[in-house]
């Protein structure tokens, strides 16, 4: 059963069209990601399917109604996880989480022990006296996403929620998000980090200038670009790497360079190995290491848009 | 339910940003006590006995009633004490133009059909100390006229019987009621406080949108118009209890005189936070950016202070600064309060809280309306 059926979905800003006829549905206990570059689109829809935004056009089915005729009843079984940090600094965790949860219509002993088992969840039970302005980066996104799940929402959006934080608290939520799923949420999960997506998400959708150009699990995405693969040279000195000279080697699809490391996206059977070296050593650069890899979601990403995720 | 929760948690916001109970109840109340005590010397005339001095006063007067001129020379020798003069009205002049012309501060026109008082400025201290004199003659003069006229056999009664019975309630002004320095500080440091809501009103919904908590509140399953009546409720509560603890600070600690009618007060004070949030919030949904309303607060509350007599009383003006005087909210407030505790006159309280309603009303509707348009809080 699909939790969300999104048709035709347009959204402009003046002249600017950020959503453009898209056309999605996600189905009831997935975590969907949602990849996309900065500017592609992402949170654009992520706020029209949390009403947020209004539509210019198209409709948006949560749980078979339609959202913007029945707002109320959409937004209680939905949990907003924003990118930024949407918590009240002189409110305590508890206060914090008991106060949003109110909104959702939990009173007495029900609020109490939902605010409670949220904050168990995310780890800041013991904190829950505490104001958010003493916690770590880390702590803050836990309280964030406490804050979004004490009412028990059916679907959760969580739009970027590992940002700025350490690995350690990246790990804590990523598994958070996991076990909430075999709770029985459905998840939207934006980031920028592909690795993240690729561990968790049980099926992408990779928006580009407000269109969806693939969707599908992460097998059927790597499937897409089975006819390529990536080499990653890691070389001393990149000052004198000509990116078109490389580009122009037969079979060659694409280039990146990220720091000291030049990602060749070539093609499968192009036997182009050799030439690559030859142009490093002709040029007289540094090879420290050399490393080819099978399609990954990276891979992907870059084969359908022309760029890496953190490049866009 | 949802407005309450949103309210309460308004109130803890502001509870415990220290900066803003800083603001609003310390600032007040030492600002009193500078003012109040610097000033007491200005107030007093140099006799130090901290009360207002008040410039002598003219009031022309024309009694066409000759029974009534003996008891009407002794009432006007007591208030001779009281540096209130009376004239008789020179033939073949107009006492209402020699008022508007500043040649006099009253004109008293007394006749068989009653007795009509005209005020130079009924909004300034001086003028409510003449109608807080005169109001109760006046009144008891239109009572025996009346009764004359319609049971004239009743009018020894009536007048035997005038000391045991309260027809006319006497407002005359006491010396001892007239407004200290402290007194005088305790009331417009306070007015002025409460204008000065709008400075945190005007954050109530940006504040939001800056801590990205607008998201979160505009997807919980509420309407919009439940956040903003929540957040206004919120905000007139706590911006309520400090008025009302600079009230009390002012009575118990410098024994401000607030008069009996505290109730009015309260009302008047009550309406005119209401106005200023209105205000204030009105301005943010005005403005694009969030600090941009700020200035333009600013300088309204200045000149509204400055010109509503908040650093000191603005005596006899004309011109623009009359203009300024009369524009300024504070000067009716200050006016209605001042009359009401110093010559029980409440002819300025509707005035005020109508005038504070008004506002409200005004930048509510526009508030609302601009909310409304747009997408998200």
């Amino acid at each position: 059963m699909n939790i969300l059926e999104i048709k035709h979905l347009t959204k402009k800003f003046g002249d600017f069209i950020a959503v453009d006829d898209m056309s999605l549905t996600v189905g009831e206990g997935e975590i969907f990601g949602f990849l996309g570059s900065n500017g592609a689109g992402k949170s654009t829809t992520i706020n029209m399917i949390s009403g947020l935004l209004r539509k210019n056009n198209g409709s948006i089915k949560m749980l078979g109604k339609e959202t913007n005729k029945h707002p109320i009843f959409i937004k209680k079984h939905i949990g907003l996880v924003p990118q930024e940090l949407a918590i009240y600094e002189d409110l305590t965790a508890y206060e914090n989480v008991s106060f949003f949860a109110g909104l959702y219509g939990l009173r007495g002993e029900k609020l109490r022990s939902r605010t409670i088992e949220a904050l168990e969840f995310v780890g800041l039970a013991e904190k829950h006296k505490s104001y958010p302005k003493s916690f770590s980066g880390g702590m803050k996104r836990r309280l964030n996403i406490a804050c979004a799940i004490a009412h028990q929402p059916k679907l959760i959006i969580m739009d970027e929620p590992t940002v700025g934080i350490d690995p350690q608290s990246r790990k804590y939520i990523l598994q958070s998000v996991q076990k909430l799923n075999e709770m029985g949420c459905t998840i939207i999960y934006t980031s920028h980090y592909m690795e993240e997506v690729e561990e968790i998400c049980t099926k992408i959708a990779i928006i580009d200038h407000g269109k969806i150009i693939a969707d599908g699990t992460k097998e059927q995405l790597k499937s897409l670009i089975t006819d390529s693969k990536l080499i990653y040279i890691d070389v001393k000195d990149t000052d004198h790497v000509d990116i078109d000279a490389i580009k122009a080697i037969p079979g060659v699809a694409n280039v990146t360079l990220a720091e000291n490391t030049i990602q060749i996206h070539t093609e499968l059977g192009a036997n182009n190995l050799n030439q690559i070296i030859s142009y490093f050593i002709e040029n007289k650069i540094e090879i420290r290491t050399l490393d080819e890899k099978e399609p990954n979601l990276e891979t992907v990403f870059l084969t359908l848009t022309g760029r890496t995720l953190r490049d866009a | 339910m949802n407005i309450l929760k949103i309210a309460w948690k308004e109130v803890k916001h502001d509870f415990r940003d220290i900066r803003t109970l800083v603001f609003m109840i310390a600032f007040p109340i030492v600002l009193m006590l500078i003012l109040g005590t610097a000033l007491t010397g200005a107030f007093d005339g140099g006799d130090f006995d901290d009360n207002i001095a008040l410039d002598d006063m003219t009031v022309l007067y024309e009694n066409s009633n000759e029974p009534i001129q003996q008891p009407f020379d002794a009432f006007t020798k007591e208030l001779e004490k009281s540096g209130i003069h009376f004239e008789r009205l020179s033939k073949g002049t107009n006492g209402k133009d020699q008022v508007e012309e500043n040649q006099a501060d009253a004109y008293l026109s007394i006749d068989e059909d009653g007795a009509k008082l005209y005020l130079n400025d009924q909004n300034s201290i001086g003028g409510s100390v003449i109608q807080g004199s005169l109001a109760s003659f006046v009144d008891q003069y239109n009572l025996i006229t009346e009764i004359s006229k319609a049971a004239p056999e009743k009018l020894d009664t009536v007048l035997t019987a005038s000391t045991d019975h309260d027809y006319i309630k006497d407002q005359t002004l006491l010396p001892d009621q007239q407004p200290g320095s402290m007194d005088y500080y305790a009331i417009v440091m306070t007015t002025m406080i409460a204008l000065y809501a709008a400075i945190s009103a005007a954050h109530l919904i940006t504040q939001e949108r800056s801590r990205h908590t607008a998201d979160r509140l505009m997807i919980a399953p509420i309407k919009k118009s439940e956040i903003f009546m929540g957040k206004l409720i919120g905000s007139i509560a706590i911006n309520t209890v400090c008025i009302a603890l600079v009230v009390a600070f002012s009575i118990i600690f410098f024994h401000a005189n607030w008069g009996e009618h505290l109730g009015l007060v309260a009302l008047i004070l009550l309406t005119e936070i209401i106005m200023a949030i209105s205000f204030g919030l009105g301005l943010s949904f005005l403005f694009k950016t969030p600090t941009a309303p700020m200035p333009v607060i600013m300088i309204v509350l200045q000149l509204a202070a400055f010109f509503g007599g908040a650093y000191f009383p603005i005596g006899d003006a004309d011109g623009l600064l009359k203009l300024m005087t009369n524009i300024s909210p504070l000067t009716l407030e200050n006016d209605a309060m001042f009359q009401m505790i110093y010559a029980n006159d409440l002819s300025l309280v509707i005035p005020a809280i109508a005038m504070n309603l008004g506002i409200s009303l005004l930048f509510l509707v526009f508030s609302t309306f601009a909310l409304s348009r747009r997408e998200g809080l």
